[in-house]
C-alpha cells in the first residue's frame, strides 16, 4: 500500500511565502532605484550595489560563524540594503554603505535573531548610525545631473573615496528651506517647486527624492497586500493634520503641508519603513497610535529640531515603542466587552487594598 | 436584550437584493469546486461493508446482532447507548460477519461492525409520518440516528431539544471548505425535500423563523430555494469567505448575534444545522428511512472519477479509492483527505470506512496540498488579521513553543475555533492552528483555568 503523507490540518496554505513577499519589496523598490539613476547618473546605483552585496555578504558571514541555517534566500538582506542605499545621500564615499549595510545587518538583525526580531527597522538605524559617525558625509547633497551643462551620467564617480564637491553641485534639500523659512517666519515654497519635488528633481537622499517613483512602489506593495494600508494613511494623514496645528499661526499652512509631505523621507519612510513587519504594531487601535505617533513625532523633529532627521528618528522611536503597543490585542469574538471605567476602578480598588494590607498577597 | 431581525428578509426575492452578509476577517483560499456540476449519482455498493459503531459524539452504539444473523437495509443494527449517543443501521441486506476494530477517520480506533452484501437490498424503514407533532418528530429523528452531518455528528435529537428558549433556526449550506460540493449539489437538486427537513425541525424547535445561509457563489443553489421557500424561511445570500460555515461566523452574519465565549448557539436563541441534516430529517420523517446513506464528494489529483455520490456509510475509502481511481497512477496520490482541506484529517491508510459525518474524501498530488518547510515568523501580522476569533495566534504559538500554557490560556487559546486560518496565511509557514489545537488540548490535560 502506498504511503501517504500523514499531518494536522489545514492542508493547503497560501501561495505566499516570506521570500515571495520580499521579491514584492524588490520589485516596489525599483521605480525608486531607476528614478535615483535617472536623477544623479550612475553613482547611486555603484551604491547600492555594494550596500546589497555588503547585507548579503554579511548576513551569510554571520549564519556562518554562529552555525545557523543559512538565511539570505529570503531575501530580507537585498531588501536592507537596497532600503538603506536609497536613504543616503546621492553621494557618498564607497565605505559608507559598506558600514551601514555591516551594521544594519549583523548589530540591528542577527544579534536579536535574524529576521522578524529586530528591534527596529535596520536599515533606518544604519542611517542614523551613519549620521552621527560622518555627519558631513551624510548631509552633504548634491543637485540632480544636468545633460544639457555637459555633465555625464558618471559625473559623481569621482567622490568614491572622499567628498570634494564643489559649491556649484551641492544642493540644499527641501527641506532645508523649509528649516530657514521657520525661524525667518517666511514663505516656505517660495524657493521650490511642487513638481520638481515630486518628481525628484531636487537635492536629497537617492531613493527618497521623487515622490512619484515611491508611491508607485508603495502602491505595488498595497495592491498585492504585502504592506498594512492603515500605516501609511494613518502616518500621512497625522502629518498633514499635524502640520495645520503647528503651523496655524505661520501664515503658510498650505505651504508647510505640500512641502513636508513631499519634501525628506516621509512619502519613503511611510510606505517603506514604517512597514516594516517586525517593528510595527498589528491590532487595530495599536496601529493607530503608532501612524498618529509617527506624524506627530515628525513634524515635532522637523519643527523644533536642529537636525532634518524627523522620519528617521520618529521611525526609530516609534519602533521602540512596539513591543508595548502589541500588547493592545483585540477583543476576542464572543468575550464581554471591556468597560474601561470598571476596570479602571478595578484596578484601584486592588492598589487600595494592596496599600491597607501593605502586602503582595496578589 | 434587542435583536436585529432583519424583518427584510422575508421572502427570498428581498435577499438577493440586499447586499451580503458576513463575518469579521477570514481568508480567501481557491474554491477548487471542481465537481459543481457533477449530479449526485448513486455509488457502487462493496461485497463488504463496515459499519462504524461510533459515527458519532457520545457513546459508541451497542451492537445488536450476533454473527451469522441476516439483516436488512434500514435495520437497526447498533443500539443508541445512553443519551449522547446514536442508532446505527444496516446499509445493505446481507449477513453479519462479526464486529471487527478499524481505524476511523479521525485516527481513533472503533468497534464496525462488519457486513457481507448480498445484494438483493430487501429494505426496512420505518413507519411513513404524513402530519406528525412535536414530539413525534424528535422522537423519529432520535429513532433514525440522525447526527449533525457537517462533520462534527452530534446527535440531533439532542440539539434540537435544547434548554434554552429559542427563536431562530439556521441552516448551514454556506460549504466554505474548498472542493466540497455534496451540499450544493443537495440544495440544487433536493431543495424541496431540504425545505420540508427545515419545517420539520422548525416545528420541533417551535420556531417561526429560519434562514438558509449560502456563499454568494452558489448562486443557482440560492435562486433554486429563494422560488421554493414558504414564508418564514429566508435565504440568505453570505460572502464567500471562509470559514463563513463555522457556527459562530454563520450566526453573527446572519443574526449579527455573538455566541459569548465558552457558550452555546442556544443562549442566544440560535440553533444550527447543516443543510444534509435538513434532509435527512424530511427523509427520516415523510420516507420512513433512517440515516445510512449520504450524499459525498470525492475529488482531487489523485483520482479521475471525480463527483458527487450517494455513498452507503460502511463503504472504506478503499473501495471509493478503487472506484474513482480508474487510469490515475497510485504514485500521484501523495495524501487522502477526509473532509475539506482547511479542517479535515489526513488518512494514513485506506482502511476507514465512510460514516454519517464524511461529507468529503480527498485524493491530493503533490502539488494539491502545501509541502512547504515552516521557516522564522517574520511578525507580518497575517495571522492576527485573518483570525475570525480575534485571536493572536502568534503570540500563543510562541507560548506554546516556551511550553508556557497559562499564557496561552489567559490570551484566550480556547476561543480557538480550529478553522486554520491563520495557518493558511502564514507567509513563514509556521504551524500556527496546530500549536493552538496542542495548547488546547495541554490546558485540559493540566485542568489550567
Amino acid at each position: 500500500m502506498a504511503q501517504y503523507i500523514v499531518s494536522s490540518s489545514p492542508h493547503i496554505s497560501t501561495s505566499v511565502t516570506t521570500k515571495r513577499m520580499m521579491l514584492d519589496v524588490i520589485i516596489a523598490l525599483i521605480p525608486a532605484t531607476l528614478a535615483s539613476v535617472l536623477i544623479y547618473g550612475f553613482y547611486p546605483l555603484f551604491i547600492m550595489v555594494l550596500s546589497v552585496g555588503t547585507a548579503v555578504l554579511s548576513e551569510w558571514l554571520f549564519n556562518l560563524a554562529t552555525k545557523r541555517t543559512q538565511s539570505i534566500g529570503d531575501l530580507s538582506a537585498i531588501v536592507t540594503g537596497m532600503i538603506l542605499a536609497l536613504n543616503l545621500p546621492a553621494v557618498v564615499p564607497f565605505y559608507v554603505p559598506i558600514v551601514g549595510s555591516a551594521f544594519a545587518i549583523v548589530i540591528v538583525k542577527m544579534l536579536f535573531g535574524g529576521i522578524g526580531k529586530n528591534f527596529a527597522n535596520p536599515a533606518i538605524t544604519a542611517r542614523i548610525f551613519l549620521m552621527l559617525c560622518w555627519t558631513g558625509v551624510m548631509t552633504t547633497f548634491v543637485k540632480p545631473i544636468d545633460l544639457s551643462e555637459g555633465s555625464n551620467m558618471f559625473a559623481y564617480f569621482v567622490n568614491i573615496v572622499k567628498i570634494d564637491l564643489p559649491d556649484a553641485i551641492t544642493s540644499a534639500t527641501p527641506l532645508a528651506f523649509v528649516k530657514d523659512s521657520i525661524s525667518a517666519n517666511t514663505n516656505p515654497a517660495q524657493s521650490l517647486n511642487a513638481l520638481d519635488m515630486f518628481l525628484g528633481r531636487i537635492g536629497g537622499s537617492a531613493g527618497e527624492v521623487s515622490a512619484l517613483a515611491v508611491i508607485i512602489g508603495g502602491i505595488y506593495l498595497l495592491v498585492r497586500r504585502v504592506i498594512d494600508w492603515r500605516i501609511p494613511a494613518l502616518y500621512l494623514a497625522s502629518t498633514v493634520v499635524f502640520t495645520a496645528i503647528f503651523f496655524a499661526d505661520s501664515g503658510y499652512v498650505g505651504e508647510y503641508i505640500w512641502t513636508y509631505l513631499l519634501g525628506g523621507g516621509l512619502m519613503f519612510g511611510a510606505f517603506f519603513m514604517a512597514t516594516d513587519y517586525a517593528t510595527s504594531p498589528k491590532s487595530c487601535l495599536a496601529v493607530v497610535i503608532y501612524g498618529v505617533g509617527l506624524g506627530f513625532l515628525t513634524v515635532i523633529f522637523r519643527k523644533f529640531g536642529t537636525m532634518n532627521e524627523g522620519v528617521s528618528f520618529s521611525v526609530l522611536l516609534m519602533n521602540a515603542l512596539t513591543p508595548l503597543l502589541d500588547k493592545i490585542v483585540p477583543k476576542v469574538f464572543g468575550a464581554p466587552k471591556k468597560n474601561i471605567a470598571k476596570l479602571i476602578s478595578a484596578k484601584h480598588k486592588r492598589k487600595k487594598s494592596v496599600a491597607l494590607k501593605g502586602g503582595f498577597d496578589d | 436584550m434587542e435583536y436585529n431581525y432583519q424583518e427584510n428578509y422575508t421572502s427570498g426575492d428581498d435577499s438577493m437584493t440586499i447586499s451580503l452578509r458576513t463575518f469579521r476577517r477570514g481568508i480567501h483560499p481557491p474554491a477548487n469546486k471542481f465537481t459543481k456540476d457533477a449530479p449526485l449519482e448513486d455509488f457502487p455498493v462493496p461485497e463488504t461493508l463496515y459499519v462504524s459503531l461510533s459515527q458519532h459524539i457520545g457513546a459508541p452504539a451497542r451492537p445488536i446482532v450476533a454473527p451469522g444473523d441476516r439483516v436488512e437495509e434500514g435495520q437497526l443494527i447498533g443500539e443508541a447507548d445512553g443519551f449522547v449517543s446514536s442508532n446505527v443501521f444496516s446499509p445493505v441486506s446481507g449477513i453479519v460477519k462479526g464486529v471487527i476494530k478499524l481505524p476511523t477517520a479521525i485516527g481513533t480506533e472503533a468497534d464496525h461492525i462488519e457486513i457481507e452484501n448480498d445484494f438483493k437490498y430487501s429494505k426496512r424503514t420505518l413507519p411513513v409520518l404524513h402530519d406528525p407533532t412535536k414530539d413525534e418528530i424528535l422522537q423519529r429523528i432520535k429513532d433514525a440516528g440522525i447526527v449533525g452531518m457537517g462533520g462534527a455528528g452530534f446527535p440531533a435529537h439532542i440539539k434540537y431539544a435544547p434548554k434554552d428558549k429559542v427563536d431562530t433556526l439556521i441552516i448551514n449550506g454556506a460549504e466554505c471548505e474548498p472542493y466540497i460540493t455534496c451540499d450544493y449539489r443537495l440544495l440544487v437538486e433536493h431543495a424541496q425535500t431540504v425545505v420540508d427537513g427545515i419545517r420539520l425541525i422548525m416545528k420541533t424547535l417551535d420556531v417561526d423563523k429560519a434562514y438558509i445561509g449560502i456563499e454568494s457563489n452558489k448562486s443557482f443553489a440560492i435562486k433554486t430555494l429563494a422560488e421554493i421557500v414558504p414564508e418564514g424561511i429566508s435565504v440568505m445570500r453570505l460572502k464567500t469567505k471562509y470559514p463563513q460555515g463555522a457556527e459562530k461566523q454563520l450566526i453573527y452574519a446572519i443574526t449579527h448575534r455573538t455566541v459569548p465565549t465558552g457558550g452555546l448557539p442556544s443562549q442566544i436563541g440560535c440553533v444550527v444545522s447543516n443543510v444534509h441534516t435538513a434532509y435527512a430529517v424530511a427523509r427520516a420523517v415523510y420516507s420512513g428511512e433512517p440515516l445510512y446513506k449520504r450524499a459525498m464528494t470525492v475529488s482531487g489529483g489523485g483520482v479521475r472519477k471525480r463527483g458527487n455520490y450517494w455513498v452507503r456509510t460502511g463503504t472504506s475509502y478503499q473501495f471509493i479509492y478503487d472506484i474513482c481511481r480508474q487510469d490515475a497512477e497510485e504514485e500521484w496520490t501523495r495524501k487522502v483527505i477526509s473532509g475539506g482541506p482547511m479542517m479535515g484529517f489526513a488518512q494514513a491508510n485506506l482502511l476507514p470506512a465512510c460514516a454519517k459525518g464524511t461529507s468529503c474524501l480527498l485524493f491530493l498530488t503533490k502539488k494539491e496540498f502545501n509541502t512547504d518547510e515552516s521557516t522564522q515568523c517574520i511578525n507580518c501580522g497575517k495571522c492576527i488579521l485573518n483570525c475570525p476569533m480575534s485571536l493572536v495566534p502568534r503570540d500563543i504559538e510562541r507560548a506554546v513553543i516556551k511550553n508556557d500554557f497559562e499564557t496561552t490560556y489567559k490570551i484566550g487559546v480556547v476561543n480557538c475555533i480550529e478553522c486554520g486560518a491563520c495557518s493558511y496565511s502564514c507567509p513563514a509557514k509556521r504551524p500556527l492552528v496546530q500549536a493552538m489545537r496542542l495548547a488546547k488540548k495541554e490546558i485540559k490535560a493540566r485542568g489550567i483555568k
